[in-house]
């Protein structure tokens, strides 16, 4: 029995999941489109109770139990129905009860577990009702009836919802602690549901109620209000049409004017600077400070004349090292010239060069690296090298011997 | 430095009104009845007295006593109110249509210049009734484009107390306690003359008549 149970019910999950399409398409347009769907597939999703064709000629819809679990699921505004037969899930209550004395009394406990199950999930599906009731008229109360757009038509939503806390509230009447508490006698089981789960949760639906109302009440009063200045506007429109000349009465001629329309003037002007307070003395200097110069004020200066271009040559530019080149160049001409050997130093001392004797080292040897391969085969080179105190494989290039082949 | 009192006084004194969105400070400094006191003596040193309307919504300074220059001074005022209605009743009138919610326009409601816009643009009737309402001699807009009529109205609405810009940078713009002023307006022109108004806007609505 049970492994049934569970097998079809999968079924129809599954159902759901599979045309999942095709059941929200229904939700959001109200109808299926037959057309785009196999006659198999609706055939199926109507056997198993998830859309209905409520007569020949129209269009299949979606069950409304389906709808209402989307409904709650997406918290639709559309959502907007308050079902509360409480009357009737009361008298299926006390039939319930019954049942479950008496099997308890014939001591049938199978039996009996079985209907205070029942018992259980009729109480909690009363109250789940019952909040969910509260719940939608809040959020419809937070939302300002936002869903429709007109004055007239929020007030309309008002009123129903008014109209459905009412019936909550009477509703609610119904229940009879007395007879309640009566029933379950004393029963643990039944005193715990009836009695204590069903009154703690009838009190707090009954408050919330209360607000509610409140709040709708309140609501209602500002809704009335901007519908009466929407109208007070569009009624001094309409009548400025009708009688285009109209002027109101001049209220300032009788005798005692109204308070309304008694406006004294404007009394105050700018206070004017007083330039012998001391105290303002930085300010003012501020002030005058940040005075802008009004340009068109001054004469405007006479265009200046064209001025003549003249294109001049760019000098040449003259570089610092050319010195110190020049000598390396002499010192290279003087080797050729005389085909003697010289030490880079000794030509140094020889003509008294000013440069820093380390500076002209590195120009000669620079000099020397830089001139062409054919050039340099001309010359002969010798670095008398020293080894350097601290770091070894460190040299120190004292002198640069240079000579002529 | 100022007092608050004297930031009060200052502010009736230059014929403004005082309410809970332009001048929060001084608005609730008013509802105190000692300082209440204080302010009318001193303004009627000056032959004024202290004055509300809108169930206590906004404050302003009337004359205490009146002579012959003083109803010159209010006759002249009145003109300019009753000349004013309806390009203000027309432009409410818009505000109210052109927002998303149907609600009219009441102190500390917000309006968003660039929603407004966007929604007037895209309805020729809309932009039809702006620029009859921006040519007014109230709002005196030359501008022939939607968004140059809207910016003047709202400058002159600025100017005359009816709306605050709390950000400079931003075009938001905050109705003042002004606007209720100006249903209490209507309300006694319409009780007074026993226009009913009310009655004439229900009527037509039922008949359907598209307003």
């Amino acid at each position: 029995m049970k492994q049934n149970i569970t097998q079809s019910g999968q079924k129809i999950l599954r159902a759901l999941g599979r045309h999942s399409e095709l059941i929200m398409q229904a939700y959001i347009e109200g109808t299926v489109d037959e057309s785009q769907h196999s006659p198999q597939v609706l055939e199926n999703l109507q056997q198993l109770g998830l859309l209905w064709r409520p007569d020949a000629e129209s269009d299949l819809r979606l069950r409304r139990v389906v709808r209402a679990i989307l409904e709650a699921g997406l918290s639709d505004e559309r959502n907007r129905q308050v079902d509360a037969n409480i009357a009737s899930a009361l008298s299926k209550l006390y039939t319930l009860v019954a049942h479950y004395k008496e099997a308890c009394d014939k001591h049938k406990f199978i039996e009996a577990e079985a209907h205070l199950a029942d018992l259980t999930e009729l109480t909690y599906a009363m109250i789940d009702t019952l909040k969910q009731g509260v719940r939608g008229l809040w959020s419809r109360i937070h939302k300002e009836f936002g869903y429709v757009a007109s004055i007239d038509a929020k007030i309309r939503e008002n009123q129903l919802a008014q109209q459905q806390v009412t019936d909550l509230l009477t509703q609610l009447e119904m229940f009879e602690f007395d007879k309640l508490a009566q029933e379950a006698g004393s029963n643990r089981d039944l005193r715990r549901l009836l009695v204590v789960t069903l009154q703690s949760n009838f009190s707090l639906v009954a408050q919330e109620l209360s607000l509610v109302q409140a709040r709708l009440i309140e609501l209602l009063g500002r809704f009335r209000e901007f519908q009466g200045k929407t109208r007070l506007l569009k009624g001094f429109i309409l009548h400025l049409e009708q009688k285009p000349n109209y002027q109101p009465a001049q209220y300032t001629r009788h005798r005692q004017v109204p308070n309304l329309f008694n406006l004294a003037s404007d009394l105050l002007k700018p206070a004017a600077i007083n330039v012998n307070q001391t105290e303002h003395e930085a300010e003012l200097s501020e002030i005058v400070a940040r005075i802008k110069a009004i340009q068109h004020l001054h004469k405007p200066k006479p265009i200046m004349p064209a001025q003549v271009v003249v294109v001049e040559d760019n000098e040449t530019l003259e570089l610092t090292d050319n010195k110190i080149k020049k000598a390396v160049e002499a010192y290279f001409c003087h080797i050729i010239d005389t085909g003697e050997r010289i030490s880079a130093l000794d030509y140094h001392l020889q003509h008294n060069l000013e440069f820093d004797t380390e500076a002209w080292l590195y120009q000669v040897i620079g000099g020397f690296e830089a001139l062409s391969a054919s050039d340099k085969a001309y010359f002969s080179v010798e670095k008398s090298l020293r080894d350097h105190p601290l770091y070894s494989g460190n040299k120190i290039i004292e002198d640069v011997q240079l000579w002529f082949r | 430095m100022m007092t608050q009192q004297g930031r009060v006084l200052e502010i009736l004194l230059s014929g403004h009104f005082i309410c809970r969105v332009s001048d929060e400070e001084a608005f609730l400094y008013l509802q105190h009845e000692n300082h209440l006191n204080q302010i009318e003596q001193q303004l009627n040193i000056l032959n004024r007295t202290l004055s509300s309307a809108a169930d206590g919504e906004v404050f302003y300074a009337s004359y205490l006593t009146l002579h012959d220059k003083e109803r010159t001074i209010l006759e002249r005022q009145f003109k300019e109110i009753s000349s004013n209605l309806l390009p203000l009743v027309e432009w409410l009138l818009l505000i109210q249509e052109s927002s998303a919610q149907d609600t009219p326009l009441t102190q500390g409601a917000a309006i968003r210049l660039n929603e407004i816009q966007s929604t007037i643009e895209d309805t020729p009737a809309f932009l039809e009734q702006l620029s009859k309402i921006s040519a007014y001699p109230l709002f005196g807009s030359l501008s022939k484009t939607a968004d140059g009529q809207l910016k003047q109205i709202f400058k002159r609405l600025t100017e005359l107390g009816y709306l605050v810009k709390p950000n400079s940078e931003k075009q938001i713009y905050i109705a003042t306690g002004k606007i209720e002023y100006l249903y209490e307006v209507l309300r006694f022109i319409d009780e007074t003359e026993a226009l009913s108004l009310t009655e004439q806007a229900a009527a037509a609505m039922q008949q359907g008549v598209l307003l």
